[in-house]
């Protein structure tokens, strides 16, 4: 039994805001380090549940992702 | 062209009702291929800026991005180049950039956008050269740590190896029989002992 209680899942509600940690004002599509983190292998937007951003963010962070997909710094579909 | 293009029209409609705006600052990121002679890159920089000039736009800040691969092929190229220009441009105009942007030769894709009213110009030229190295960096470290683990285990078990050779060969000392004149010689002496006998 204590085995199972080792193995238990974190509670994803719990994360923080990226941005909002460090004050953020404009996510610009060109700084590819940032936004990577927030696609995954096929290259979609990771859910606002999983990575914990706040929806202003993440609405900043969408445009930034589809700007950035435009110049062919991401990708559409992997 | 997907949504980029719209977000660039979208930038540029609102502008007939601002008119006799003062200038203000635009982003304009163009993407060429990588595969272009000296030449023909020359050329197409100089045409670019060529551009903006006639409009009257002041520049304000130049950043060429090296070599970068691509996410996907764009007219089969697979490794473009970036260059973004940060002008400063009277409203008005930046609709005829724009669309001699679209015809402009050897141009992949372009963007124009209004920054918002904060904005501070970074250099993600440098940036982005920074990132590959702390990334390279942090990827040698961890071969390194891996090595290093992969030593200590090794040691470990050889230090285990002869601490066990070790053992054995006390245990080997221990168990060595006696000679024979020696085996006689004991059995003498516990023959000899009278409290034994006594018992």
């Amino acid at each position: 039994m204590t085995h199972l209680v080792q193995q238990r899942r974190p509670d994803l509600r719990a994360k923080k805001c990226v941005f909002c940690f460090k004050d953020v004002r404009y996510i610009d599509y060109k700084d590819y380090p940032t936004i990577r983190s927030f696609i995954d292998y096929f290259g979609n937007i990771r859910k606002r549940y999983y990575t914990g951003t706040c929806l202003k963010h993440q609405k900043m962070l969408k445009s930034a992702i589809e700007l950035a997909r435009f110049m062919g710094m991401l990708a559409y579909r992997k | 062209m997907p949504k980029g293009a719209t977000a660039t029209a979208r930038a540029v409609e609102t502008l007939p009702e601002e008119q006799d705006l003062e200038p203000r600052l635009y982003e304009c990121c163009i993407l060429y291929p990588n595969g272009l002679s000296q030449k023909d890159e020359q050329e197409l920089l100089n045409g670019i800026e060529e551009l903006f000039s006639e409009v009257g736009a002041k520049l304000v800040a130049k950043d060429l991005w090296g070599r970068r691969g691509l996410a996907y092929k764009i007219k089969g190229a697979t490794e473009g180049r970036f260059v973004v220009y940060h002008y400063e441009i009277d409203p008005a105009r930046v609709q005829e950039i724009d669309h001699a942007l679209r015809i402009q030769k050897n141009a992949l894709r372009h963007l124009l956008v209004k920054p918002p009213k904060h904005y501070t110009i970074v250099k993600f030229s440098e940036l982005y050269e920074k990132w590959l190295k702390e990334r390279e960096a942090a990827e040698e470290a961890r071969v390194q740590e891996r090595e290093e683990k992969r030593m200590e285990e090794i040691t470990r078990k050889e230090k285990l190896k002869v601490q066990r050779a070790e053992k054995k060969k006390v245990v080997e000392v221990e168990k060595k029989p006696l000679k024979g004149e020696e085996l006689t010689e004991q059995i003498e002496k516990l023959i000899a002992d009278e409290s034994i006998e006594n018992l």
